[in-house]
């Protein structure tokens, strides 16, 4: 972890110092926020295939990271809806975050001659290592769901991922506080490394900043995902103020605006200092209606699911696999937030593109 | 039963004198009562002097005290059944219940946030009550019975959300726990403190506090002293469920939204901070004020570590080897009595 930790150091380090000189930067700024400000439209991640004739008699099982945490249950409702549209068995392995339950799920999949077995929602493989090659062994495919950020490599126990753009996240994160800081932003980035994809979301934070304002200043917290609830509010407020100039906070995952916003209250920055995060969580979205966040950026888990599906299904047809998850990243603001829903839901406010686009794709139509 | 020590003198059976003879200064005493206190400004001094303009600000402080509030409330809770002799595992679970009835019920039912807020607080005291119920009238340990009654809880937190965090509860309880402030600190930590005052006061100047701390010190020997143990395990339960509820919307006013999860995580500080508030102020007794106290040493090293800038593990380190090396101290002072869990 030291190793990983100081080679990712290393990097941004690297990256900041060699990061070209922007000519305009307040320019490009913009110009990554308006592409992800517009309704999302379906680009087709890959060649059509007729879905129904290769995936017929074949059984999919997937095992989310938890089934106690909303983004799952929403991203297999809408997996099993479009294998549903397309005809096959997909089965949803219900747990509650427990490693004896994910190995149940394992040996479930081989016992019951599943084709394909699919980790999903953040669940990382190398801690099914042994489980996988056994999997593997008896013929099943795997792939990963929503897990590895683009820039990352797959663990070799898996066939093929359905990568997240987290690195464009981080991205639009850094060109949002420089745009609304009017090129002035003092960041605290709140990230939780012991999330896999975490390393390179951060990275791309620090190194957009550092490419849009080499001499503007940034701190990162570091929070294990378990000590959220006890650890980001305290460390929040210290950095606070420690340095009163800080001016935009970044939870790299919006859950943690719950505990970012009671310290900006508690002590007295709310209004100053803004919250801006990434995942569109319903009532993350509902706090920024009523104006304790600034910007979310949303990716609608329906979009989500019937894209993971799509890149399982290349999986099984011997299709090469798609370079990212085909889930558009788009940005939630006071302007347009009350279309996400009164209260906000996982799937409003992103259109529906994708059904047409995959119906075609998969040859439905 | 849960004491840290069975010091003979404090038996209850003993005869009291009417006087009791003076006796001379206890140093050794008197140091051990004040040595956590001692440690804290001692840790206010250290980080002072690293960062005067940041760490000695008066902002510093009411923030601390301030976003603390919760884990001093939920201690307190758990303080009441340890001192009677019993562990209660399921306060965190009665927390997150009582954080969540006010969301489902204001937020998505949009009931007025006063009568939510009495329903949250009696539903810390029917799983007190259920506590009570297992452990006494079926004479299982509390340990056991808290720890099945907690999951079930949170199974039921699961089930109300629907698994969801709920925001948006009613600005009118924010107000009164985090942004109405005296003294520029909110108003949270003034009902711990209130709280911290009465139970010290409960336990140590009324007939029902004395019950309690016998009960907790010898269970038989309470019984043949005519204490009705039974009747004052099962107040300590409830009292410990009603503490955990209020707790409850403390941390719904302090985050403005409910969660089925993170409250969880405040069980073992709270339990840490209780332990080691045993190692003050009434050295061997679980006591409110080093409840308090032990709080704010642990928030205090932890803002100042993260002020400086130290990683998350450095904070572990700190508030796992403060509290291990704070008892291990109070154990030499005391010439290594052994502590009873039995």
């Amino acid at each position: 972890m030291q190793k990983l930790l100081t080679g990712a150091f290393l990097a941004v380090c690297t990256y900041g110092m060699t990061a070209p000189a922007m000519a305009d930067p307040m320019a490009d700024a913009k110009a990554i926020i308006a592409e992800h400000e517009k309704m999302p439209v379906f680009e087709a991640p890959g060649d059509a295939f007729d879905a129904k004739a290769c995936m017929k008699d074949k059984k999919v099982l997937s095992i989310p990271i938890s089934m106690t945490i909303p983004f799952n249950v929403e991203l297999q409702k809408a997996m099993a809806s479009a294998a549903d549209e397309i005809g096959f068995t997909y089965t949803t392995w219900d747990n509650q975050l427990k490693v004896d339950q994910w190995i149940q799920g394992v040996s479930q999949a081989i016992s019951q001659k599943y084709d394909a077995l699919d980790i999903a929602g953040g669940l990382n493989p190398e801690v099914l290592g042994p489980q996988l090659s056994e999997a593997r062994a008896a013929d099943l495919k795997i792939s990963t769901t929503h897990l590895y950020d683009v820039t990352q490599t797959q663990f070799g126990g898996v066939d093929y991922s359905a990568k997240v753009d987290f690195s464009g996240a981080g991205k639009l994160l850094a060109a949002w506080a420089y745009v609304k800081t009017e090129g002035k932003p003092n960041v605290l980035i709140v990230g939780s490394s012991d999330v896999l994809p975490s390393i390179p979301f951060v990275k791309a934070i620090q190194a957009e900043l550092t490419a849009l304002c080499p001499e503007c200043k940034q701190k990162h917290l570091d929070v294990p995902v378990s000590e959220w609830a006890t650890k980001i509010q305290p460390g929040v407020q210290s950095a606070l103020i420690s340095d009163p100039g800080i001016n935009f906070v970044l939870p790299i995952y919006d859950s943690m605006s719950q505990f970012v916003f009671p310290a900006l209250r508690i002590t007295g920055s709310e209004g100053a200092v803004k919250i801006a995060s990434f995942n569109g969580t319903p009532f993350v979205l509902d706090m920024l209606r009523e104006g304790q966040v600034n910007m979310d950026i949303g990716e609608s888990l329906g979009w989500a699911g019937y894209a993971a599906i799509d890149n399982i299904m290349r999986m099984i047809c011997g299709l090469p696999s798609v370079a990212k998850l085909n889930v558009p990243l788009l940005i939630f603001d006071e302007k347009n937030v009350k279309t996400a829903g009164i209260p906000a839901n996982f799937n409003d406010g992103y259109g529906d593109a994708y059904l047409g686009g995959f119906r075609k794709l998969w040859k439905l139509n | 039963m849960t004491t840290i020590d069975l010091s003979t003198s404090e038996t209850p059976a003993k005869t009291v004198p009417a006087r009791p003879p003076r006796r001379a200064l206890d140093w050794k005493a008197e140091t051990e009562r004040f040595a956590l206190l001692g440690a804290w400004m001692l840790l206010i001094a250290i980080f002072g002097m690293l960062m005067p303009e940041s760490f000695l600000s008066w902002r510093n402080f009411s923030t601390m005290f301030g976003s603390q509030a919760v884990l001093v409330v939920l201690t307190l809770a758990l303080l009441v059944p340890l001192t009677s002799g019993d562990f209660d595992l399921s306060g965190a679970s009665v927390l997150t219940m009582s954080s969540m009835l006010i969301a489902v019920l204001n937020v998505r039912e949009g009931w007025p946030i006063a009568p939510v807020i009495l329903i949250a607080l009696a539903s810390g005291a029917v799983i007190g009550a259920v506590n009570a119920v297992f452990v006494l009238y079926f004479r299982i340990h509390s340990l056991i019975v808290t720890l099945g009654i907690g999951t079930f809880v949170n199974g039921l937190i699961l089930w109300i959300s629907q698994s969801q965090t709920i925001s948006g509860i009613s600005m009118d309880l924010v107000g009164w726990v985090i942004i109405n402030r005296f003294l520029g600190i909110p108003l949270a930590f003034f009902y711990a403190l209130l709280l911290a005052g009465i139970l010290w006061y409960v336990l140590e100047f009324t007939i029902p506090g004395r019950k309690l701390l016998f009960v907790g010190r010898g269970r038989e020997v309470s019984r043949l002293n005519g204490i009705a143990v039974d009747r004052v395990r099962a107040v300590s339960f409830i009292v410990s469920g009603l503490i955990s509820a209020f707790a409850g919307v403390l941390y719904a006013g302090m985050t403005g939204s409910a969660d089925p999860l993170s409250g969880l995580s405040l069980l073992l500080p709270a339990f840490a901070a209780a332990f080691l508030g045993a190692t003050t102020i009434s050295p061997g007794r679980f006591n409110a004020f080093g409840a308090v106290i032990a709080v704010y040493f642990l928030v205090t090293g932890i803002t100042g570590l993260t002020m400086l800038g130290a990683d998350a593990y450095v904070q572990n380190l700190f508030y796992g080897g403060a509290l291990v090396i704070a008892v291990a101290l109070s154990q030499l002072v005391r010439n290594r009595q052994p502590q009873d869990f039995s």
